[in-house]
């Protein structure tokens, strides 16, 4: 356990070489991944503020056929998902893995390499034939259909060193509670991404089955992918950081299970009422309600393990990053609740708020457990600390205050749209009020998207900066509060 | 907890899903073709859905993203009032009958049906009953903004081509007003990605009765 003070000089000593081996084992990939990672965020983000301006201005920048709304969202949503996601995922995986297992990754790093660079390039070529018109317009497997054997087999390259890992190092006695999200994440996220692919892409049509099947497989790449990679990188930084074990390994279990079980069912009650039979959207819907069960069991045990050690959120980047991207995880868990049970659900279908679940989950909840493990792992591999405090202040202010705009704007809208769409007085009338009701909301999605963008692009650039090594020298990491010294953190923190 | 059982145990969590959610009803649905009506019930004739679906034009919709905006989807009443809106179905010009609610054959000939994303603009399920004539169609295309000075939908400007008037003008070319028109000498029309998208567009109207609840049924709000 890295957490517990080693007894002496020479055992630290010992311990340290060994976790600078396994470091050292994964920095290629690993960097590899975060930084076009980065460069993807940014795009996406940059086109998240042109999409919500086309929204609102659909004449801005001229009629340019592909940056209409219906080629650039579409575009966008998939380079954050796939160009950023899952990328920064399998970096977080490789590493957490081989550290808490204790592996050095031994050989196939070349491998490892090549097939992120084949995930690149098939996402490039993706986004580029959505953004000309080759949209295969279902949500988030929009790229034509030959993209997706490519990333499936790269994400199985790195699959496989992982479940290796984790199987040496099993102990039936010990609880790992991180390793058991991320090799979950590991082994769902091809089953899923198969399963939705050959559904639409390879069988003879589905028609509206085929609408439901889409929408399960979103749910289930946040829910099985997203969600524990994010759970996982939280249970491992949380108590290495505060130095406080876990609080509950029972409540972690369950959390774990819980998920587990309840993951697989959710999502076709995006199309409650519609042509689907109506026992699949309202089992959906029950699981989307029920899911609040492990994300209040994950929200406690963290609670209750960073309790009196908030100072450590105030001063160490990484914990501040997880420890907000964590309080994310309930907002996604009510978010999703709302969207699907029926009271509000009725109201909020089709709406924004469905939108506002896709951001507070995959950015608000994932991307900022996993800016926090960036914060801590890249040090560590690249050999120097992060140059400036400032720039990953503004970064965490500017992601936060954006994130927390584009929720909560995009839930009030949800509810104002659904209330003119249901309104009995509209019935005659064309779509006027609902364009107009809801225009202020997407101008403020457009400021939020902005803010992000600004945040990101300071995130990119010293993330650019660390890997060619250029970082501060010295062996004292970068924290936010220097004054706070009293509650001194672990050397390691 | 052995690593085998651990990896069962995950299997197991989500292959129930898997199977009861996507496995078992994709294999039922390939077993869904379409009925015929039955004369004395229903009162008309021929098979349900009526016709494939114009799939060159849907090529269109697909392409340019529309069901980022556009729905193609009516609820019933209990969960919202779509069948409500005056044209989203069929017969409600002057006294609202709530359109039928969407059953799964009413997409059957679509490879994927495009039920929609968000509902930015108003549902398309029954477009083909409310819709203007075509060239009113092209017009709406070409300039949004010339129809609906609040609009927020796109103008698809490259399904349209500018040219130059040889001869007599083109009689399909839009008829736009003077803020949107070309300079003058020439003329927009058509290209046949365009046409093709406004025949999907009228072809639109997945309100048919279904065989087996008479029209009546067909037309009150469905029983929770």
């Amino acid at each position: 356990m890295q957490t517990t003070p080693a007894s002496s000089d020479t055992e630290l000593q010992a311990d340290n070489l060994r976790r600078a081996a396994i470091d050292k084992s994964v920095k290629g990939p690993v960097l590899f991944l975060f930084t076009n990672g980065a460069f993807w965020l940014m795009f996406s983000t940059i086109l998240g503020v042109l999409a919500a301006i086309k929204l609102v201005e659909p004449e801005f920048l001229g009629h340019a056929p592909f940056i209409s709304y219906g080629r650039l969202q579409p575009a966008r949503i998939n380079a954050l998902v796939y160009g950023w996601g899952v990328q920064a995922a399998l970096g977080v995986m490789l590493w957490i893995m081989a550290r808490r297992s204790g592996q050095e990754l031994k050989h196939g790093k070349s491998l490892l390499i090549t097939a992120g660079v084949f995930w690149n390039i098939t996402i490039t070529v993706g986004i580029l034939a959505i953004l000309m018109g080759k949209s295969t317009s279902i949500e988030w497997l929009e790229m034509p259909k030959f993209v997706w054997p490519v990333l499936l087999a790269c994400f199985l390259c790195y699959a496989w060193p992982i479940a290796r890992m984790f199987g040496r190092a099993f102990r039936p006695e010990g609880f790992m509670v991180s390793t058991w999200y991320i090799l979950g994440a590991c082994f769902w996220f091809p089953w899923i991404f198969i399963t939705a692919n050959v559904a639409l892409h390879c069988l003879p049509g589905l028609g509206a089955l085929g609408a439901g099947i889409d929408a399960w497989y979103i749910h289930g790449v946040i829910l099985l992918f997203f969600v524990p990679v994010g759970i996982g990188a939280a249970y491992y930084f949380i108590p290495k950081i505060t130095g406080q074990p876990i609080a509950s390994a029972q409540l972690a279990s369950a959390g774990f299970w819980t998920l587990a079980i309840l993951g697989g069912w959710t999502g076709m009650q995006k199309y409650m009422g519609g042509p689907l039979p109506a026992w699949m959207t309202a089992v959906g819907a029950a699981t989307g309600v029920l899911l609040l069960i492990p994300v209040g069991l994950v929200g406690l045990n963290h609670h209750l393990t960073t309790l009196g050690k908030h100072s450590a959120v105030a001063s160490s980047p990484t914990l501040r990053f997880i420890f907000f991207g964590a309080l994310f995880y309930p907002v996604s868990g009510f978010v999703l609740a709302l969207n699907s049970a029926f009271w509000t659900g009725s109201a909020l279908q089709f709406t924004q708020s469905w939108y506002s679940f896709q951001v507070v989950s995959v950015y608000g909840f994932f991307s900022m457990c996993v800016f926090g493990a960036i914060y801590y792992i890249v040090p560590r591999l690249s050999g120097c600390e992060w140059l400036s405090v400032r720039l990953i202040r503004n970064h965490f202010w500017f992601s936060v205050y954006g994130i927390g705009t584009i929720v909560v704007m995009s839930l009030v809208a949800g509810w104002q749209q659904g209330a003119d769409l249901n309104n009995p007085e509209h019935w005659d009338q064309n779509f006027m009020n609902h364009v107009v009701n809801s225009r202020a909301y997407v101008v403020s999605r457009a400021v939020a998207w902005a803010l992000i963008s600004f945040s990101n692009l300071m995130f990119l650039l010293h993330l650019l900066l660390m890997v060619a090594g250029l970082g501060r020298r010295s062996s004292a990491p970068t924290l936010l509060h220097r004054e706070h010294d009293e509650h001194a953190l672990p050397a390691h923190a | 907890m052995n690593f085998r059982s651990f990896i069962l145990g995950l299997a197991a969590a989500f292959g129930l899903p898997w199977l009861c959610l996507i496995v078992i009803p994709v294999v039922k649905y390939q077993q869904l073709t379409p009925v015929a009506y039955d004369k004395d019930k229903d009162g008309v004739e021929g098979m349900f859905p009526p016709a494939p679906i114009n799939a060159q034009g849907q090529l269109v919709y697909v392409r340019e993203g529309c069901n980022q905006c556009h729905t193609q989807m009516i609820r019933p009443s209990q969960l919202g009032l779509d069948g409500w809106y005056k044209g989203w179905g069929q017969d409600q010009e002057a006294r609202p009958v709530a359109a039928r609610s969407n059953v799964l054959r009413d997409y059957l000939s679509e490879k994927y049906a495009l039920l929609g994303i968000q509902r930015v603009g108003p549902d398309l399920t029954n477009f083909g009953w409310r819709a203007p004539e075509a060239a009113a169609l092209h017009v709406h295309f070409y300039a949004p903004r010339s129809v609906h000075d609040w609009s927020t939908m796109p103008a698809y400007t490259q399904l349209y081509k500018l040219q130059k008037i040889q001869g007599p003008p083109s009689d399909r070319a839009l008829k736009l007003s003077k803020k949107f028109a070309p300079p003058a000498g020439y003329e927009v029309v058509p290209t046949p990605e365009a046409d093709r998208l406004v025949e999907y567009l009228l072809s639109l109207k997945r309100d048919y009765p279904v065989p087996g609840q008479s029209a009546a049924v067909a037309a009150s709000p469905a029983k929770k």
